[in-house]
């Protein structure tokens, strides 16, 4: 329902916004602007939503292009893969540099070389030991002692033949059934790239193909699988696991910015970046550091859940049953705002005064007490309209409910088609895109250092409040499908939403 | 109970027939799987002169996880708290299969010579040993001729 909107407002845009852009940013070319949808809407993000599939065909390309070039197994090309956030352009320029350091540092090998080789940089050597090791960082012992030779596993202490032995580039000498269960027990704990070698100290890593040769049982080996993709998956730096429950959408951008990635299967919304809730204009590290002090602070915050507050004028119990901050007495019928309780006939004017908090000027030579009383009632404040926000949103999709309802009966009166109220869907769609836009400015501005560019974004925060209440409060009351009144008003609520986003989303892709 | 692994066998023969100096620990005669043990105070140590009675017990999946150990006899340390619960690396995430009792039991003992109060179990006395070492090394000292030296 959200796209159809979108695509309006897009094309909407494209022909008004270059007055807006002008107002702000003088100096700028418009007609950039107007060519590259990415400068034209400060949220456009280009993304994809793949399966598992998808992404086992990118992996294993990029695997299979590595042992081309450098003629190893998969399952090593893995581990430095995952080792370099799946650049193989940077793991091949390393292993030209200096082949034995980058086996090195991948944990492939051991740091000092003692066991089969001289340290070596020359990419040719370095590439002569893995063909010695079999391409893939593991031996049978067989090849360093006969094979009819018995020898004593250090882990079980029992005596095999060489053959049933096994060990890694260092050299570390463990039979065949020790390995296994030690393989299990590691998967067992969810470990799977990061399994290191049996031998105390020592920081070598199994590759994938050691583990899948000894272990057999079904349900480990797909353990082992499962866990190995997820580390993939992760290391890679354009790939997101969707957050949704028990969606297995993976999505992929190769623009890492905290963009809104909508995932098309289960159709969860979330910041790309740190895959928390999407929280435009705010900045992942600052939206993070909010939502841990909400959390912490939960307590104190906790008496503002209130849903009732009592009309200013006639002081009869209200309660709060739509989204909408501009409420009507239903008993005296005085107009006022919800947050801060005052006229709202002035409060068009002076809605400013309303998101914003008022610093004490004198507050640095006040007592520490006063200075945290004073911290408390500014977190208050913002964390007050916050939640107020983030609750408008859950009573306005009840609204939606109700208007479906409303206009039902209307068309079986005979007023109007289905068609005709559609719009009023739609409005109530970006009226829900433009409140959670306004519930995010409220921890930007709450982080902000006081100055010029706090007043301007107080000051087109304010604005964007003041014609989504608007919107909200025609929304309510939409009794006809004259739809000039209510588009206009949704065209001025998205304008100031895309110039808030505009000037203050971080775009740093 | 399931026969007891070779490799089990193997150490505590080699614990019997070549122990570690300072250490003792004799299996127990109804579960070889349990250990009483026996660690001296290293010399030059806060815990010099002292007898500490420790347990150590091999779970099931031994030696794919680590060794159980505990000490019995009150000890003033700051990675040793007041139940005898020991923050050592090895016995942790450290673990190695091819570590033993004997490996774990000698870094036991190391533990007791070069106490580590930036990574404490017991936060009261890392405490202390941060602030004022030789107070803690009084203490240890205190502790040490009241639990541990034996009449
Ligand atoms: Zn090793
Ligand atoms: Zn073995
Ligand atoms: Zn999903
Ligand atoms: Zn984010
Ligand atoms: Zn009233
Ligand atoms: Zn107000």
């Amino acid at each position: 329902m959200d796209s159809d909107i979108e695509m309006d407002m897009e094309s909407d845009n494209d022909g008004e916004y270059d007055d807006d852009y002008d107002y702000y940013n003088t100096g700028e070319d418009c007609d950039v602007e107007r060519l590259d949808p990415k400068r034209a809407d400060p949220e456009y993000f280009e993304y994809e939503c793949l399966t598992v599939e998808d992404i086992e065909k990118l992996l294993n390309e990029r695997v299979e292009k590595l042992n081309t070039i450098l003629q190893i197994t998969p399952s090593l090309a893995k581990v430095l893969l995952l080792e370099h956030q799946w650049n193989n352009v940077a793991v091949v320029e390393k292993y030209r540099q200096d082949a034995n350091a980058l086996l090195v540092t991948a944990r492939i090998k051991p740091p000092s070389v003692a066991v089969t080789d001289t340290a070596s940089t020359s990419a040719a050597a370095a590439s002569a030991q893995l063909l010695r090791l079999g391409s893939s960082g593991y031996k049978t012992t067989a090849s360093a002692t006969p094979q009819y030779r018995s020898q004593m596993c250090p882990v079980c202490a029992s005596s095999q033949l060489g053959d049933k032995f096994y060990s890694l580039a260092c050299g570390h000498s463990f039979c065949k059934d020790c390995w296994t269960i030690y393989f299990e027990t590691q998967i067992f704990q969810g470990i799977s790239t990061q399994i290191g070698c049996m031998a105390q100290m020592c920081n070598v890593r199994v590759p994938e193909d050691l583990v899948l040769t000894l272990v057999t049982r079904p349900v480990m080996r797909d353990k082992y699988q499962q866990f190995a993709f997820k580390d993939y998956v992760k290391s890679h730096p354009e790939l997101r696991f969707c957050p949704g429950p028990n969606c297995q959408i993976i999505v992929q951008s190769s623009e890492i910015s905290a963009k809104r990635a909508i995932c098309k299967a289960c159709h969860t919304g979330f910041c790309f970046r740190c895959g928390m809730d999407y929280h435009a204009p705010t900045d992942c590290q600052v939206i993070k550091k909010w939502l841990t002090k909400c959390a912490d602070d939960s307590e104190t915050a906790n008496y503002i859940s209130a849903h009732t507050k009592d009309c200013p004028k006639c002081h009869i119990c209200i309660e709060k049953n739509g989204g909408c901050n501009h409420m009507q007495c239903f008993n005296c019928k005085h107009d006022f705002c919800w947050m801060c309780l005052g006229d709202w006939k002035t409060h068009g004017s002076e809605y400013y005064e309303c998101s914003r908090y008022k610093d004490n000027p004198n507050i640095a030579n006040e007592s520490v007490h006063v200075q945290a009383r004073e911290a408390l009632k500014k977190y208050l404040h913002y964390y007050e309209r916050w939640e107020n926000h983030s609750k408008s949103l859950k009573l306005e999709q009840q609204t939606i409910d109700r208007l479906r309802q409303r206009i039902n009966s209307k068309v079986m009166n005979g007023s109007g088609t289905w068609i005709d109220w559609q719009y009023l869907f739609n409005a109530a769609a970006l009226l829900a895109k433009c409140r959670y836009t306004l519930q995010y400015t409220y921890p930007y501005a709450y982080y902000m250092e006081a100055g010029s560019r706090k007043n301007l974004f107080e000051y087109q925060q304010a604005q964007l409040e003041a014609e989504i209440e608007n919107l909200s409060w025609k929304i309510e009351r939409a009794e006809t499908t004259d739809l000039g009144d209510l588009e206009n008003q949704m065209d001025i609520a998205e304008k100031r939403r895309t110039t808030l986003l505009k000037d203050f989303f971080p775009v740093d892709a | 109970m399931s026969s007891l692994p070779r490799r089990i066998i193997k150490e505590t023969q080699r614990l019997m027939q070549e122990p570690v100096p300072g250490i003792n620990a004799i299996p127990d005669e109804n579960n070889a799987r349990y250990f009483h043990v026996i660690v001296t105070g290293p010399n030059d140590s806060p815990f010099e002169g002292g007898v500490f009675k420790l347990e150590l017990f091999l779970p099931e999946d031994y030696p794919m996880s680590a060794p159980k150990v505990r000490f019995i006899t009150k000890i003033y340390h700051p990675n040793i708290d007041r139940l005898g619960r020991i923050c050592l690396d090895v016995l942790k995430d450290k673990w190695s299969p091819a570590l033993q009792i004997r490996t774990i039991l000698l870094s036991i003992q190391a533990l007791l010579s070069a106490p580590n109060p930036d990574d404490p179990l017991a936060n009261d006395v890392a405490e202390l040993w941060k602030v004022n070492e030789a107070e803690a090394i009084r203490n240890a000292r205190e502790w040490t001729q009241k639990y541990a030296v034996e009449d």
